[in-house]
């Protein structure tokens, strides 16, 4: 029997002992600033990101930065999950798509106070500034700008004989990516589909002066609009410009399976900071230009921070957080260590700086930055609640169309019936 | 069991007193050493269960608190969502077509595995391999290299002058993909199935074959009705197992359920509209509907279970 007691008290000697070391085990000691930086991306992203970390932390022995990565997909899942738990980390890399959803909820901190001390952007121009705020409150520091790029494959033209689709019409553009596909006898397609890339569509209806939404959050198309996008597409698809649906289907939204990376079409509709990434990942040189051009004087393009630094709303180092972002786009080392990987930097002067050093596919970037400013229009108005969903169901209609299962004008009235139910539920 | 169930009777007064006292010191040690597992089940797994159903009648974005709406998400999601219904049927389609052709296949290649072949622990392990890797990138990768278009599946298919769709990106097809994916990995079942075949009296086949029955005979009337418990326990684990596929699709599909939501399992748009379009407390709903639909078909099974399987005892 006390053996057997014995025996209990050491269980629980052991059991409180384990105990114990879990309470230790808390970051009880805080008389340093520790923040929790979350963002998304490739690795490229994260050695760049974690190098200008440790540089920080060397001139500031004080702060402690623990980063946190995951690929865009899983990126917002587990943000909303930390918001929901209250726990989300203090400093997240934040997208113009859903800036206005985690600030019009309450999750980020306005940044209007530090404005001028330890946030020191006062040489952003207007737009990069703007393009950061809600309903008047600046929510987020632009990390760099970018904008709409096609990024095509040079070889595959030059086989073909035939020029590179550089600042072409949506007409011309279809017949040299017709010809690039008889050129390879069949086997390799002009351009990849991009009927079901939501870049793309936003693009084009600028082009002919209408919208993805309004600035009210309604909806800034018409069933026609949407049908004529679906006809082009389907043209393209027919004169074998573009893959038929069954190959399209492969591509699932990110650089490694699209087709242009896939070896199986020359062209991609992507945004301009992610030519790095698809350079990394194709053999063949890549060039890098505007998306075809509209028959009238409407800009498609426009520029839009790339994605921004942004301040979770009960973080408890906002302002050491706030200064290490600033250390990012200010501090001509700490800028140059994040290069233009994610978009070319707002301040002139760190432009400038970042520009001097940059490798060859960073300056092809900056070109094409300086190339397409004066030409783009005004930054859309942040996106309305649900436009997420609407984004998933462009690719499902997009589909059917390709498949065959829906006509091209059933298809802009789906198209337009789904998204207004998604915008009157949310 | 019969033989402790007896004991207390035996036991003379004294030690009837002290009994409470072993008996407590007993629970205790029990206790705690379920308690890594009990604090689990309540916290992560109980605790939020009932959250869920808390959630599920409100209208929650993860970011606000939650308000409540009553009955509202359910009665949205009877009657005013195709989406709903749609995933319904690939759950359904999947399920009915991954559990039995998966438990015939485990249970084909037990018997093969069960005739005392040389190096039996070394197939055994092998066959097992594809269970251990379950739904993984790699995965994903591979089936894509399988049943694209120039996949290997339709390389061979040429041969016999066949030209194959691109099975996995063809929305009559993926579905497909899916559950051979599924089948493919059947060591789990495949494992208890031998277990059961080991059971059965190598003598009741030996008087089988001396009475004149055939193999056929033999395995319909000897192998089926003695393997029954281990069937009913497979196909109860399998069906719930596949009702709550997840991952073959999210990874296959990267998420979206395509091509055309012809891969949109259930539980991957519960997924889509929780997380995705942050809608948790509708999400919460859609997950409480499908907990009732497993709950009644394990208890249907085992309702009709009394009439086809043959416990031996």
């Amino acid at each position: 029997m006390t053996h057997d007691l014995n025996r209990r008290t050491l269980l629980k000697a052991a059991l409180g002992s384990a105990g114990l070391s879990a309470l230790g085990s808390l970051p009880a000691f805080a008389q340093d600033a520790r923040i929790r930086l979350y963002w998304w991306g490739s690795k490229e992203r994260a050695d760049r990101t974690l190098k200008a970390v440790s540089l920080y932390q060397e001139r500031n022995p004080s702060v402690k930065i623990d980063g946190e990565t995951l690929a865009w997909g899983d990126y917002w899942p587990r943000l909303a999950t930390q918001a929901a738990g209250r726990n989300a980390p203090d400093l997240i890399q934040m997208d113009y798509r859903y800036v206005a959803e985690y600030a019009r909820r309450g999750a980020l901190m306005p940044l209007d106070e530090f404005l001028g001390k330890s946030l020191d952007i006062g040489d952003f121009d207007k737009a990069s500034l703007d393009s950061c705020k809600v309903d008047g409150k600046l929510y987020g520091i632009n990390i760099g700008n970018n904008s709409n790029a096609l990024i095509y494959n040079k070889a595959a033209f030059q086989k073909a004989g035939v020029a590179e689709p550089i600042d072409v019409t949506w007409d011309k553009f279809f017949e040299l990516a017709a010809a690039v596909t008889k050129a390879h006898n069949g086997e390799y397609y002009g351009t990849s589909d991009a009927s079901a890339e939501e870049v793309a569509f936003e693009n084009w209806l600028r082009q002919r002066g209408k919208a993805l939404y309004t600035e009210d959050g309604k909806l800034g198309l018409n069933e026609k609009d949407a049908a004529d996008w679906f006809a082009m597409w389907a043209k393209a698809r027919e004169t074998k410009a573009c893959p038929p649906a069954d190959l399209q289907a492969l591509d699932k939204n990110n650089i490694e399976t699209n087709l242009l990376t896939q070896g199986r079409a020359a062209c991609a509709f992507n945004h301009s900071n992610q030519y790095v990434g698809y350079q990394v990942l194709n053999k063949n040189p890549l060039g890098i230009t505007m998306y075809p051009q509209g028959a009238g004087p409407n800009p498609g393009h426009y520029l839009k921070p790339s994605m921004m630094w942004s301040i979770y709303a009960r973080s408890k180092v906002a302002e050491p957080a706030v200064k290490f972002a600033n250390f990012t786009v200010k501090d001509v080392d700490g800028a140059k260590l994040l290069g233009v990987e994610r978009g070319v930097p707002a301040s002139p002067k760190i432009r400038e700086a970042v520009a001097a050093e940059l490798d060859a596919q960073g300056k092809l970037v900056v070109d094409f930055i300086s190339h397409v400013t004066p030409k783009v229009g005004p930054i859309p108005p942040a996106p309305p609640k649900g436009a997420g969903e609407i984004q998933t169901m462009l690719r499902r209609i997009s589909e059917q169309v390709g498949f065959g299962r829906l006509s091209t004008a059933d298809g802009g009235k789906q198209y337009v019936s789904e998204a207004q139910a998604i915008l009157s539920r949310a | 069991m019969t033989t402790t169930a007896q004991i207390p009777l035996t036991i003379s007064e004294p030690e009837k007193r002290s009994r409470p006292r072993g008996g407590l010191s007993r629970t205790l040690v029990s206790y705690s050493f379920l308690a890594p597992w009990l604090i689990g089940f309540l916290g992560l797994t109980l605790g939020p269960t009932l959250a869920s159903l808390y959630l599920s009648f409100t209208n929650f974005d993860l970011l606000q608190d939650p308000q409540f709406i009553g009955t509202a998400n359910y009665e949205r999601i009877v009657t005013n969502d195709v989406k709903f219904w749609h995933s319904m049927q690939v759950t359904f389609a999947y399920v009915v077509m991954a559990v039995p052709l998966k438990l015939a296949f485990a249970l084909g290649l037990a018997m093969v595995l069960n005739r005392g072949i040389a190096g039996l622990p070394l197939y055994r392990a092998l066959f097992y391999l594809p269970s251990l890797l379950g739904a993984s990138v790699a995965i994903a990768v591979l089936w894509r290299q399988l049943f694209a278009k120039d996949g290997l599946v339709n390389v061979a298919l040429a041969l016999f002058g066949i030209d194959g769709p691109s099975w996995i990106s063809d929305p009559n097809y993926s579905l497909y993909t899916l559950v051979l994916l599924s089948i493919w990995q059947f060591g789990s079942p495949m494992i208890i199935f031998l277990a059961g075949l080991r059971q059965i009296p190598p003598d009741v086949y030996e008087a089988a074959s001396i009475d004149g029955a055939t193999k056929v005979q033999q395995f319909v009337k000897i192998t089926l009705p003695l393997l029954t418990p281990v069937i009913f326990f497979n196909g109860i684990v399998q069906t719930i197992d596949a009702f709550k596929a997840f991952t073959p699709a999210f990874i296959i599909s990267e998420g979206t359920g395509g091509p055309i939501d012809s891969t949109l399992f259930y539980t991957l748009y519960l997924y889509q509209e929780g997380f995705a379009y942050f809608r948790m407390g509708y999400a919460s709903a859609l997950a409480w509907i499908l907990l009732i639909i497993i709950a009644c078909f394990t208890a249907f099974s085992f309702l009709t279970s009394r009439y086809w399987v043959h416990y031996n005892d």
